[in-house]
This record gives structure tokens, C-alpha cells and sequence, in this order.
């Protein structure tokens, strides 16, 4: 009875029952793109884009534009930059990916500091799930379910992408456009997951479901499924501590991902560290 | 009436950073015929096959597969390649059958949903390379000749006309090896063209019909029997084989 009040008592307020269903919402999302995140290597890439779209979230609230259209031109903006800086100089790929990103990330900042309202752009470094606006509500869920539906349609495309991207181009599948496209629902992702978590913590959403999904399982599509179930476990058992601890709503979510994740490396079925022990030869 | 050829190279020279890796490459090879690619490290046969399938633009030259531009053929479907050492990470997610069915996306609509027929074919070239009780395991699970194998049936679900193969025998043990070419052979007497490069000498001259020795550009192509001569092994290995005729 104690576990049933525990988990009632604060539906009793809309912020939490918005919370709970906005945060469970990004944590799908967010548990399907992490998979490809891991498996094609782009968490470093992940992050970098995340910080990079901070300049164009400022900017599109400043000029009243979608939220996601500025993420989307920074983002992929940022990626573009890279590659041309990388073509350009002698630079290697890491520190050109940490250039620009601090770079623009940096330009985010400048332009925070210099627009009035601070107390919202807070909520883009930081996240702010428990105050959420309906009008962002809605947006999130709208570009939320159409990165979903692509995701989910193109994902054999994008499995063969990170897996073999030789033997897409040799069966005459259009390699960059599988690229662009994957970096589009990174940078739409990322729009999705700011209300919750922020971004300096979206990165975790983008890969830790999809790191403790690749400990318990050999195939793709119960990566997708484990994925998923503990990003939606961490989003709702986050806010639920959030809101008993009174604590930062993405901090808390962050942290039950990162707890799920030591879980399945202790205790995953075959790749555990503690099954790898106890198991002969 | 002169047949079109299965892969026509026409003078093409590839550079990398103003090193020349190719020069001067003509040939065109008959359809349902298996043709052996012969040169040292470093004579350019992975740059030929990288080059054929249009992953590297060549600076002068053209390319044509059964008379069409390599884009327009690999639409089609036309070609199966393997390259040489695949570039795949073997913790991946998918089982043998996962990647014996991506030889058949081309054929699949855009949603990839595989038909019946797909995994029919699928089971057929798993049974061809003898890997269908394997068809489970992640790949990671698989011995090298096995991950060859795994591969191959790949080529072989996506049912082209062409295949380059890339040192297919790499790490692979002489039962398969034996194997493999069996099924190499099946396939040509059934009208497919294999280009296939190989390092061990005595046994390409055995299964080929046409060798050709390249080392940056062709120092010989012809009929095996015409070609595989001391004289061409020496010019392109630099080094004398006294009794490589066989």
C-alpha cells in the first residue's frame, strides 16, 4: 500500500502527471536513437551536436521560429563544419569536433547572456520537464513522434548503415543520404530531449539506454526493446525521485540511466562482468 | 556479334595525394568468365576493386559494368563485392542470417520487410556455404573462415551476375578454401563473372580461366595457360620462380 501511495500521491498534480508523460515520451524517442548511437560511434558526435544547437535554440526562441528548425540548422550546420574544417587543415577528427562545439557552444552562451529572460534559457542548459509549457509540450511530442515514425521506418536502412556502409553503396543505397538523415533525427532527438534534460545532460539520454541494451542482448531488435524499457524505467522512476527528493528532474533521470547501466554490466546475462567470472573456462 | 563485357576498364589511373596507385588499366572481361587478380602488396589490387566498384573516382578513365555506368548497375543490383578485410565491427547485434539477408535489401522495398521469398533464398546460399546450422550465432561467435563464409553467402543472396572478390581465401582453411572455390567454379559454369584476387599462387592458376597480373598497371592478361608463365610471375613478383609452371 506504502508502494501504491508512493507512486499516486503526486499524479494528484498536473506539472508531475505532464512530467512523468513528456519525460517517458523523450525516453522512447531517446532509447530508439541511442541504439544507432552506439553502434555507429557517434557518441562523442552525440554530445558535440547537442551543445552545438545551442546557438540555434536561442536564436528561434529570440525570433519566435520552432524550437526545432534552429536545433536542425545548427545541428547538421555543425556537422557540415566539421567535415569542411577537417578537408581543410591538418587538424584530426576529435579536436575539430571539440573546436567547433565549444565553439558554438560558447556562441550559445554569449547569446543567453545577452538576451533578456534568462530564466528560460536556464531550462535549455538544464532542463525544466517539471514546468513545462503546453505549447513546448505539444511540440516535443510532435517532433518526437515524427523522429520516432522515421526511425522505426527506415531501420533496417540505418541498421545496414552503421553495420556495413561498404555494402549498402555496393547494392546502390544512398550512403550520404542514410548519413544526413541520421544526423537530422540526431539533431531533432536532441530538440525532444532539452525540455527534460537539458544540454549538458542530453548526450546520456542519446547513449546510455542504448549502452545498457547492447549488454544484454545479441540482436537488434531486442536492443531496441531493452533500450526503450529502461529509458522509460529511469525517465519515470527520475522524475518520481525528483519530485520526493525535490531534486533536478533530469539530474535524477540521468542518474537512475547511469544506475541501469552498472546494473547490466554486473549482471547482464552474457556480457555481465559478474556471469563472465563465475562462468568455466 | 562481340558480347558486351562483364566489367569494362577503360585507361584509367587512379592517384592518391600525387602517388600514382593505378595507371594505364585496360581490360574487359567476358561474361561466365573466373579471372584471377595477381600482384604483390601494395600493386594496387584492393585500389582495382575499390576503384571498379566506384568507391574511389579514378582521374582519368571509365568504368562500365555490362556496358552501364557502376551506379546505375549496383541499382540493379548487378554486383556483389567482398572486400578484402571487412571493415565491420564483429560485436554487432546481428546474427549470420541478419547479414546473409541484407544481400537481398536491394530487392526488398524501401521498408526492407523481407518477403518469403528472401528468406528462401537466404537458407538456399546459407546451405550453399555450408553455414545454414550457424545461422543463429552472432557474428562475433564465428571462425575467420566461417565469417568468410558468412559473407560469401551474402554475394550469393543478392543474386549479381558479377562478384569481386578480395582475398576470399584469407585466413581461411583448406577445407573451405576447397569448398569455396567448388562453389566459385558452380557459379561461373552457371554464367556469373568472378574477379577474384588471391595471394596463393598455385591455386589461382588452377580454378581460373584468364589471370591477370598487375602491378600498378597490367604487365599481363590473357588465358591462364597463356599467361601463367615463370617469365610473368618473375616481371611481377620480381623475384624468379624456376618451377611455377605446372
Amino acid at each position: 500500500m506504502v508502494m501504491v501511495d508512493w507512486l499516486t500521491a503526486p499524479l494528484q498534480y498536473e506539472f508531475m502527471v505532464k512530467a512523468l508523460l513528456v519525460s517517458g515520451f523523450v525516453g522512447v524517442v531517446c532509447g530508439v536513437l541511442s541504439c544507432y548511437m552506439i553502434l555507429k560511434g557517434w557518441a562523442l558526435l552525440g554530445d558535440a551536436v547537442a551543445h552545438a544547437v545551442t546557438p540555434g535554440v536561442v536564436l528561434a526562441y529570440v525570433l519566435r521560429l520552432p524550437l526545432a528548425l534552429g536545433a536542425l540548422v545548427f545541428g547538421v550546420g555543425a556537422v557540415w563544419l566539421m567535415g569542411w574544417i577537417q578537408k581543410q587543415t591538418r587538424i584530426k577528427e576529435d579536436t575539430v569536433i571539440g573546436l567547433v562545439f565549444t565553439g558554438l557552444f560558447a556562441l550559445g552562451l554569449v547569446l543567453i547572456s545577452k538576451t533578456p529572460s534568462n530564466v528560460d534559457f536556464l531550462h535549455i542548459l538544464f532542463g525544466n520537464v517539471l514546468g513545462i509549457p503546453t505549447s513546448e509540450m505539444v511540440q516535443t511530442l510532435v517532433v518526437g513522434t515524427v523522429t520516432l515514425a522515421v526511425l522505426l521506418l527506415f531501420k533496417n536502412d540505418l541498421l545496414l548503415f552503421c553495420f556495413d556502409p561498404t555494402h549498402a553503396r555496393a547494392i546502390g543505397i544512398n550512403v550520404t543520404g542514410l548519413h544526413y538523415l541520421l544526423l537530422t533525427l540526431l539533431s531533432l532527438t536532441i530538440v525532444v530531449a532539452l525540455q527534460t534534460v537539458g544540454v549538458v545532460l542530453v548526450v546520456a539520454m542519446l547513449i546510455s539506454p542504448g549502452a545498457t541494451a547492447y549488454l544484454l542482448t545479441d540482436r537488434f531488435d531486442g536492443m531496441l526493446i531493452w533500450s526503450v524499457l529502461s529509458a522509460l524505467a529511469a525517465s519515470g522512476l527520475g522524475t518520481y525521485l525528483s519530485y520526493y527528493l525535490d531534486a533536478a528532474t533530469g539530474g535524477c533521470i540521468v542518474l537512475v540511466q547511469t544506475l541501469l547501466f552498472l546494473l547490466a554490466m554486473l549482471w547482464a546475462p552474457k556480457h555481465g562482468l559478474l556471469r563472465r567470472v563465475s562462468r568455466p573456462g | 556479334m562481340p558480347q558486351t563485357p562483364s566489367i569494362a576498364v577503360e585507361n584509367v589511373t587512379v592517384t592518391y595525394h600525387d602517388q600514382v596507385a593505378l595507371y594505364g588499366i585496360n581490360f574487359a572481361l567476358p561474361p561466365g568468365t573466373m579471372v584471377g587478380l595477381v600482384g604483390m602488396n601494395g600493386s594496387g589490387k584492393s585500389t582495382l576493386f575499390k576503384t571498379i566498384m566506384g568507391f574511389i573516382t579514378p582521374k582519368t578513365g571509365r568504368v562500365w559494368i555490362e556496358g552501364l555506368p557502376i551506379e546505375q548497375a549496383q541499382k540493379r543490383g548487378w554486383v556483389a563485392y567482398m572486400p578484402q578485410s571487412e571493415q565491420v565491427d564483429w560485436q554487432f547485434p546481428v546474427r549470420v542470417q541478419d547479414v546473409v539477408m541484407m544481400g537481398r535489401y536491394g530487392y526488398m522495398n524501401w521498408l526492407r520487410i523481407p518477403r518469403p521469398l528472401d528468406r528462401r533464398i537466404v537458407e538456399m546460399s546459407l546451405q550453399q556455404v555450408d553455414m545454414l546450422p550457424l545461422k543463429d550465432r552472432q557474428i562475433g561467435e564465428l571462425s575467420g573462415g566461417q565469417k568468410k563464409r558468412t559473407f560469401l553467402a551474402r554475394a550469393l543472396a543478392q543474386q549479381a551476375r558479377i562478384l569481386l572478390l578480395d582475398e576470399p581465401f584469407n585466413g581461411v582453411d583448406m577445407k573451405t578454401e576447397r569448398a569455396m572455390i567448388q562453389l566459385l567454379m558452380h557459379l561461373r559454369d552457371t554464367g556469373h563473372t568472378i574477379l577474384v584476387s588471391s595471394h596463393d599462387l598455385s591455386g589461382i592458376s588452377t580454378f581460373c580461366d584468364q589471370i591477370i597480373f598487375i602491378n600498378q598497371t597490367i604487365l599481363a592478361y590473357g588465358a591462364t595457360q597463356e599467361v601463367f608463365t615463370p617469365e610473368n610471375l618473375n616481371r611481377t613478383f620480381g623475384v624468379t620462380f624456376p618451377e611455377a609452371t605446372s
